[in-house]
């Protein structure tokens, strides 16, 4: 047992196409012993979308987030990419700008709360828990596994804000996984762009991206990809068979949350891990690596 | 076109600045940004000429244009930017201002994601996955969208069919309207 614990904020897609996200996050928090609680009524950060044509809303969504977290003790623990992004842009922007602070405090009729602290999982499970002690828990280290780990856009960029790690050389996701004992190979699309939520108005657009990865992780000798969001885990897990047939190619990757693995790592069964609701089935790699 | 004090527009250059909170001016072309973008192939004009004629009053031709609703938000113009012009926030504040006159641009199926984005924000005060899906769909006339991602989808429990619930819905349409009214009073933008 440790003395950590958080309010969690989830965001929109760990409740319906990532719930195998929420599931192994809730299961390998449990094994850690780090308390955990969601945030009631939480509601959407406006994502993409809400900043693209409307910043004052999209600030405004986020503000009353940071404020419906107060009703849980703990700093803010974020799950996806996109929601950690936009909590972290609200808070720098709100603590710099003082005309647009007192609009969003308007909107949302109270003040805003740049004192919450908000965190995305990874660093919580390499800074606050510390890579020593997710070692320690370790039970069936992932030693056969070449991961190849995808940072995409929103968890380092830009400089001044989301502060998680360097924004061109970036070093959490491998420490994490080898502190579990697995191998990680060196890229070249890690940091890419996968093409984000063109997925709903323009496909196009992300399985040209999508596909550069894909490529670049094969050809670097990976096993399997690991992501820490839902949106990148859409588009390289759920249209893989569509890149895949469009460009006459083959790769069976499994992408795997950051979760997961680790939660595999911890002696977690597929079950509790949600590994059946990847589209992708990694089953076959896992049996064949002697990890199931 | 020949440049001149007159085909500059300096009112709509700082209303971007005030609205993306960076600076238009500081940009001096180097080309990084363009260099470093991954949507820049889908777009007609690359993000540092969005700026260039943003700078020399041309902004209708980007209004009008796709380049600004092909940027994908990924932040990696802002990082690499020599001069600290956040190009990104730029992009937002265009879309604002294209979105503002009710979509002057030839690129609509972003637009209607996005409409229908914030459509269910309001209305369920959270993401509601697959309406968001199927209403795209039909408005933008491309029925067969997808279909086949759907049964798998269903069978892995990933699309819900219903909408999550939130016992603070009256509070997030308050959010909504109170930005309405302020706009209304032309206290904000």
């Amino acid at each position: 047992m440790n003395d950590l614990r958080y309010s969690y904020y989830p965001g929109c897609s760990l409740h319906a196409s990532a719930g195998e996200y929420d599931l192994s996050t809730r299961e390998l928090f449990a094994a850690l012993g780090i308390g955990f609680e969601e945030i009631p009524d939480w509601i959407c950060c406006g994502a993409t979308p809400a900043h693209n044509v409307d910043e004052l809303l999209s600030l405004s969504l986020s503000a009353k987030n940071l404020e419906l977290a107060r009703q849980v003790s703990g700093d803010m623990a974020v799950a996806c990419a996109s929601c950690f992004s936009r909590l972290k842009f609200t808070q720098h922007i709100l603590g710099e700008n003082e005309t647009k602070r007192q609009l969003v405090e308007k909107a949302i009729d109270g003040p805003v709360h740049l004192e919450q602290r908000v965190k995305h999982l990874l660093e919580i499970l390499a800074r606050d828990l510390g890579l020593d002690r997710l070692t320690q828990a370790v039970k069936k280290p992932l030693g056969t596994l070449k991961v190849a780990c995808y940072y995409g856009c929103l968890l380092t960029r830009p400089t001044d804000v989301p502060n998680l790690d360097c924004t061109e050389a970036p070093t959490i996701m491998e420490k994490v996984i080898e502190a579990a004992g697995a191998q990680t190979v060196a890229w070249s699309h890690r940091l890419e762009c996968c093409g984000a939520n063109f997925t709903l108005s323009r496909p196009g657009v992300v399985l040209q991206l999508s596909h550069a990865i894909l490529d670049s992780a094969k050809a670097a000798g990976a096993d399997c990809i690991m992501v820490a969001c839902p949106l990148c885990h859409g588009n390289l897990d759920i249209r893989q068979q569509e890149i895949e047939g469009v460009y006459a190619t083959q790769y069976g990757l499994p992408v795997f949350y950051i979760t997961q693995l680790l939660g595999l790592a911890l002696g977690l069964s597929v079950e509790q891990l949600g590994l059946d609701a990847l589209i992708v089935n990694p089953l076959p790699l896992l049996t064949e690596r002697g990890l199931l | 076109m020949l440049l001149s004090q007159e085909t500059m527009d300096l009112a709509m250059v700082r209303k971007v600045e005030a609205l993306s909170g960076t600076s238009v001016r500081r940009c001096f072309q180097c080309g990084k940004c363009s260099a470093g973008c991954p949507m820049a192939t889908f777009m007609e004009h690359p993000p540092n000429r969005v700026v260039r004629l943003l700078q020399l009053g041309q902004w209708q031709r980007i209004l009008a244009g796709r380049s600004i609703w092909y940027c994908a938000s990924c932040e990696t113009c802002s990082t690499r930017c020599p001069n600290q012009v956040h190009l990104a926030s730029i992009m937002d504040a265009l879309r604002k201002l294209s979105w503002d006159q009710e979509g002057p641009s030839k690129e609509s199926y972003v637009q209607l994601a996005n409409r229908l984005f914030l459509q269910n924000i309001r209305t369920y005060g959270r993401q509601y996955e697959m309406r968001l899906a199927a209403v795209f769909n039909v408005k933008s006339g491309q029925f067969l969208k997808d279909l086949m991602l759907g049964p798998k989808l269903i069978s892995k429990g990933k699309l819900k069919m219903f909408h999550q619930k939130n016992k603070n819905i009256g509070e997030v349409e308050k959010i909504f309207s109170r930005i309405e009214e302020m706009r209304r009073k032309g206290e904000a933008l």
